[in-house]
Order: structure tokens, then C-alpha cells, then sequence
């Protein structure tokens, strides 16, 4: 599913450096990437050294796969004071931090059907969704609750 | 650790300036009333260092804020930075039990000074709440919404709190328990300004489930400290308060492969190699300066340490066991993060001395001879860890 969105982006950027820029393409093509050992299939995200067992210099026995981009929600917030000007029209928003299936976690906010209570709703079932800003030029990951 | 000559802080300096002072300046201040303090000359300062919150997103320090050239303190041979997030007492500590147990200094200051209220009114007139926002290398989130401290920390309350059944009132208990310590403090920031549970909970949300009221303060100040070796300590003016055991510990140690790092600290290893060299047990402690940068940290921290089972806190604190006059452990006597100041660790740090050495006033916990002060940092956001946990077990004897 695609989050379009054509508002000018008046929020902070994200950080996009080295070892994240490949993880940031791939947002760009619907792909949520994880760093994964070819050796013993672990997950990680950001990207790192695995920790089962010896590495290749630079990690190199690992490489970047699509995660099935399912998850479940292993905390979540509701934020109701924009800290930051480009938010105002954002609040109350919910600010998950999701354990996906293959292990690692990743925080975003919850788009389209809303939870209803922030402690409630940890361990709900969620799935990603991609939110292009082709003028920024970013996508940003969101996540979407899945009813089970 | 009695065989081994101790390390010992010989002298404090707080301060409160006025708004718009530099942090340097405040910390020049803090460093002169330190060594006052001590009862030194500012030439016997031959070491410095600078605590600084770095790892956990906070001010990095510039060439130029280097304190010892405002400070005047010409003869320190070395000066560094230290810290991660709110871990800076029990680092700075630790890194100067190491250069005066080789000789390589005498007297080690070490100073923390903060601007964050001066920054942060900067920063409310263009229409932010809060301090700067400019993305840091490897911070995951900003752009998302992830903007401050609460909007991550509040996922370990709500953890426990779906995990545990702990309630929002519990979390209050807290608040209110810091802010009758605060009351009994004339320099807190919240003194004379009593809360209720009701007060708690009509406070608003910031970040659900945290109200107003579960947030520490943001602060100008800054906290000097003076460390020596146990035999120098002897001949000062003050009593000396000793550094009888430290320990430290990481959450990549376990907790983020179990899962666990949102309900726990790492404190295990931490507090069990600072009891060991100090030759405490828990029940020794008569009080408890716990990192409290949100109310759900002080939670985790008494059951993490055992003073209540892990999921029981919130019962615990209830029940006014961390208040004045409570029946259980006396917790942040000063008002903490949350009704006193902020300045990371060196708050409870400061505070601990001020209990072991008797100056407490109205607040002072009755035969305090052994003392608790932890610190808490460094990233938490990604790939969701809580990072540094720091034990420092200060005594009177």
C-alpha cells in the first residue's frame, strides 16, 4: 500500500548516511530492508556485525534482504505535544516501536485505522506501509494495523 | 576495598544562575565554589574534566567551552570530556579513580553545567517546545515523530504497563513522593509547590502515558565536584565522602536479544560489582538517588535493584515506600530530575554527598552513612536499548 502525500516537508530530515543510504533506496522501492547473515540467516537493523558467530571483514557475510514487513507492536505512545513546529497538525499521533517477524525493531507511526489506547494496543498485529515525499526525495516507513 | 586507598570527593559546588549566563561561565562558578568548598587554592586542581551528556543526543562541547581557561585553573595538566546522556558523575569518577590511583594527579575537578532552559526558550520562539532539533548521525526518527526524550522513554512505562498492570497513578506516586523531597529542599526548583496524585493526573499528556508531571525539568546550572585520594582527603576542610564501589553496566549485555530492555535496566552486573567492592547488601543503603529523567525510570530501577519484584514497583511506590517518612527506601531526597534540577547524574550525585555528609537540612535522612547515586544513557531509540547503567555507592566512612 502507498501513502501519498504532497504536502511541502517542513520536519526535520532524516538521517541518511553510509551504512543506512542502501536501507533508504529500498524504502524508495517499497522494499523494507534488513541487514541478514547469509551465514545463519539473523536479522539485523541498522546494519551490523552478526552476533552468532565470526565475521567477514566489514560484515561482508551479511547482506540486505526484504523483510516480510510484518511485525507486532512491542510499545507504543501517543504523542499530544508537537515538540516540533512541522507537527502541529500531526498530533495526537501514535508512535510505535514494532518487533517484526524476523527479529529486529523499528519505530513509526501508526497510519489509517488508528488504535485506541496506546498500552491496549501493544501487541497488535501490523504490517508496513510506505509513504512517498518524491519532492524530498525519501520514503518514509509507516505502519498499519492488520486485524488478525 | 579498605586496604586500597579510596577515592574521596572532598568539594561541591551547585549553582543556579540567572538566565542567559553561558555554560562555561556557570561551570567556571561551579568550579570556583568546589574548590572553596574543599577548603583548596584553585593551583592545586591539577586535573579536570568535563562532563557532558554527549551520547545521549545532548550538548557536545566546543574548543571553546573549555572550562579551565574561564575558570582560571592554570595548573590542571589534563582536561577531557566525559559522559553518555545522564551518565556523568559515575564516569567521571571512575575515569579519575584511574589518574589519581597512578599518580597522575592529586585533585581531579570535574564539572557538568547545563543551558538547556536558556536553549529552550530560544527554541520556543520558533514555534518548537523544547531544545534543538537538528538530526544526529545514526538517530533514528526525528523525521517520523520521534522528537524528544519522552518520545521513546514513555515506551518503557507503557511496556510495563501492559506487561505488569502498572497504572498511571503509580507512576504519580512517584512524582508526588519527589516533589515532597522537593518541598523540604528551599534550592529546588519545585519548593513550596506541592502535587497531588489528582494534580498528576490532570497535568497534561506529553507523551501518553506520560502526563507533565512524569517529565524532569529542564535546567541552566551546573555541579562541581572535587576527587582526591582517601590519605589527601584526611587533611581538608570537609568530611571526606568515600567512593566505596562502582560498577557499570550495558544493555547489549542480554537485553535487547531477550527483549527485556524496555522493563529492565541494565543494572545486574552494575550494582553487583559496586556492592561487592563497597561490602554492602541492598539493606545497607540508606538512601537512593535514582536516575530519574521520567518517573517509569525510578520504577524500573527499585525493582531492577530489588527493593520491590520486578512487575511489583508500581505497589511499591504506591504505598509511599520512597517518600518522606515512607517505611521502604528514601528516594531522590533532593526532588530528583523531576522537582529539583537537572543536570543528568550529577544531581543525585550532589545529592548523596549533601545526605552523607549531614548538610540535608530539613530533608536529611537520619544517619545516612551509605548512599546510592546511579546514572542512565546513551541511545535508546535504535535499535531500542537503553544503554548505560551506572552504580556508584558513596559512603560517609
Amino acid at each position: 500500500m502507498t501513502n501519498e502525500t504532497v504536502t511541502p516537508w517542513n520536519k526535520p530530515r532524516p538521517n541518511i548516511d553510509t551504512d543506512s543510504e542502501e536501507f533508504w533506496e529500498g524504502l524508495k522501492r517499497h522494499e523494507l530492508l534488513l541487514w541478514t547473515c547469509k551465514e545463519c540467516n539473523a536479522s539485523y537493523w541498522p546494519k551490523s556485525f552478526c552476533i552468532n558467530h565470526d565475521n567477514e571483514p566489514f560484515a561482508a557475510n551479511c547482506e540486505w534482504k526484504a523483510s516480510s514487513g510484518y511485525g507486532r507492536i512491542y510499545s507504543m505512545n501517543r504523542h499530544e505535544y508537537a515538540f516540533h513546529a512541522g507537527f502541529k497538525e500531526d498530533v495526537p499521533y501514535f508512535y510505535a516501536l514494532v518487533e517484526l517477524d524476523e527479529g529486529p525493531v523499528i519505530s513509526s507511526t501508526i497510519v489509517g485505522e488508528q488504535p485506541t489506547d496506546p498500552i491496549r494496543d501493544i501487541g497488535r498485529r501490523v504490517r508496513i506501509v510506505f509513504e512517498d515525499h518524491p519532492d524530498a526525495g525519501f520514503t518514509l516507513p509507516r505502519w498499519e494495523l492488520v486485524s488478525e | 576495598m579498605s586496604e586500597r586507598n579510596r577515592i574521596a570527593v572532598v568539594g561541591l559546588g551547585e549553582v543556579h544562575p540567572p538566565q542567559g549566563m553561558s555554560q562555561r561561565m556557570s561551570a567556571s562558578e561551579a568550579a570556583r565554589l568546589a574548590i572553596a568548598d574543599a577548603g583548596l587554592q584553585t593551583s592545586d586542581i591539577d586535573g579536570a574534566i568535563d562532563l557532558r551528556r554527549t551520547g545521549g543526543g545532548g550538548d557536545r562541547a566546543s574548543y571553546s567551552d573549555t572550562f579551565t581557561r574561564f575558570g582560571g585553573i592554570t595548573n590542571a595538566q589534563f582536561y577531557f570530556t566525559i559522559g553518555r546522556g545522564g551518565a556523568l558523575a559515575g564516569l567521571a569518577t571512575a575515569a579519575a579513580t584511574g589518574f589519581l590511583d597512578r599518580g597522575l594527579a592529586k585533585y581531579v575537578l570535574c564539572v557538568a553545567a547545563v543551558d538547556d532552559w536558556s536553549k529552550a526558550e530560544e527554541s520556543k520562539k520558533h514555534g518548537h517546545r523544547g531544545m534543538s532539533h537538528a538530526e544526529k548521525e545514526g538517530y533514528w526518527g526525528k523525521a517520523l515523530g520521534d522528537l524528544r526524550a519522552a518520545s521513546h522513554h514513555s515506551w518503557m512505562a507503557a511496556r510495563h504497563m501492559a506487561e505488569y498492570g502498572t497504572t498511571s497513578e503509580q507512576l504519580g506516586a512517584i512524582s508526588v513522593a519527589q516533589r515532597q523531597w522537593a518541598c523540604l529542599n528551599p534550592t529546588a526548583r519545585m519548593y513550596g509547590r506541592p502535587i497531588t496524585i489528582e494534580d498528576h493526573q490532570s497535568s497534561p499528556w506529553v507523551v501518553e502515558p506520560y502526563h507533565r508531571l512524569d517529565c524532569s525539568l529542564i535546567s541552566d546550572g551546573a555541579i562541581a565536584f572535587i576527587l582526591t585520594t582517601e590519605d589527601r582527603a584526611k587533611d581538608l576542610k570537609q568530611q571526606p565522602i568515600y567512593v566505596s564501589g562502582q560498577g557499570f553496566g550495558e544493555v547489549n549485555d542480554g537485553l535487547w536479544w531477550e527483549k527485556k530492555n524496555l522493563t529492565h535496566m541494565a543494572v545486574p552486573k552494575a550494582r553487583d560489582l559496586a556492592f561487592a567492592q563497597a561490602g554492602i547488601t541492598l539493606d545497607d543503603i540508606d538512601t537512593a538517588q535514582l536516575y530519574d529523567c521520567f518517573t517509569g525510570e525510578v520504577l524500573l530501577q527499585l525493582e531492577d535493584y530489588g527493593w520491590a519484584e520486578k512487575g511489583g514497583g508500581g505497589k511499591f511506590v504506591a504505598s509511599g515506600a520512597t517518600a518522606p517518612g515512607g517505611d521502604g527506601i528514601p528516594v531522590n531526597t533532593g526532588g530528583g530530575l523531576l522537582s529539583n534540577w537537572h543536570l543528568g547524574d550529577a544531581v543525585g550525585f550532589a545529592e548523596a554527598v549533601t545526605q552523607l555528609r549531614g548538610h540535608a537540612g530539613e530533608r536529611q535522612v537520619k544517619d545516612a552513612k551509605i548512599a546510592l547515586s546511579t546514572g542512565h544513557g546513551g541511545e535508546l531509540v535504535s535499535p531500542s536499548m537503553c544503554s548505560i547503567h551506572t552504580t556508584t555507592i558513596l559512603t560517609a566512612e
